[in-house]
């Protein structure tokens, strides 16, 4: 009797502490999530809006039309300017250089320098191309399947900005298609070149299986004024 | 696990909620600060780039 008691008691610990393990697991899981889907946005918002305030100080200092003939030729590794997608309701997102996750991580858009090297806004022709992330990390692009033919994208320099109109929307691609950020998007149906802006995130939300894109072509730029007065499509 | 850690901590039942409080917190603070940036990138959930191989995106 007493052996038979051992064991069922030793069984009921064995089942308890497993129990114990999988809640802790599951508590463990939960906590990524939250740790994902909003810690992460809270420290990349906040890295990015300290970066931030950083290029306006710089643009302060030297005024604009002060510069030489290149607009915003800056040092590129602070970051080149902010991206204004209206449709997206997201605020200014600071562009910077890279696309790799140390960069994309502080919650601003990265240009690729690889595989296919993006062009500036500045450059008399070729294709900005822009990547930043769907959810967590600033979710700088959650909205991008908001967007659609003939939204504004508003691309501020230091000296100017390049107003963009958004004509052709690809809602799922290959991860590896990177023809979409050729200098020359033939995927979106232009073949001819021209001064192209193409935004790229993962799809759907809260996987990364696909690849979102967006192309918009330039379609006025405007001086940027002493008081930084915003474009129409911005007010 | 859980009622051998609680047997073991010291003081009256006030004092051990309060020192398994301060735990769970520490445990927490360790997920959010070192476990879970470090397992991030190894999980397929956020990678935004096209790219060649696949690996940019993830280990650039």
């Amino acid at each position: 009797m007493a052996r038979t008691d051992r064991a069922r008691g030793r069984i009921a610990a064995t089942v308890g502490v497993l129990g114990e393990l999988l809640i802790t697991a599951g508590l463990i899981l939960a906590l990524f999530v939250v740790y994902s889907l909003w810690w992460t946005n809270v420290l990349a918002d906040r890295e990015a809006k300290r970066q931030g305030g950083r290029i306006r100080d710089h643009w302060a200092q030297s005024a604009p039309g002060a510069g030489s003939g290149a607009p915003g030729a800056l040092d590129t590794k602070d970051g080149i300017g902010f991206l204004h997608v209206p449709a997206m309701h997201n605020g200014e997102v600071l562009v910077k250089a890279g696309t790799g996750s140390k960069v994309l991580n502080e919650g601003v858009a990265g240009f690729y320098k690889e595989p296919v090297a993006s062009a500036m806004p500045w450059d008399r022709q070729g294709n900005v191309t822009l990547a930043a992330h769907r959810d967590g990390h600033g979710a700088k692009f959650h909205n991008i399947d908001k967007l659609k033919d003939g939204d504004a994208i508003v691309f501020e320099t230091r000296d100017v900005w390049y107003v963009y109109t958004v004509y052709a929307e690809l809602k799922q691609t290959s991860r590896y298609n990177t023809a979409v950020i050729d200098q020359v998007p033939k995927e979106s149906g232009r073949s001819r070149p021209g001064r192209y802006l193409t935004l790229t995130t993962c799809t759907p939300v809260y996987t990364s299986d696909y690849r979102y894109v967006v192309w918009a072509e330039l379609s006025r730029t405007e001086k940027v004024d002493a008081k930084r007065t915003p474009p129409k499509e911005l007010r | 696990m859980y009622p051998w850690i609680w047997r073991h901590l010291p003081g009256n039942a006030w004092v051990k909620s309060l020192i398994a409080l301060v735990l769970v917190l520490a445990v927490v603070y360790a997920l959010f600060q070192y476990v879970f940036p470090w397992a991030e990138p190894l999980l397929p959930f956020n990678d935004v780039t096209v790219d060649n191989n696949g690996m940019q995106a993830v280990t650039p």
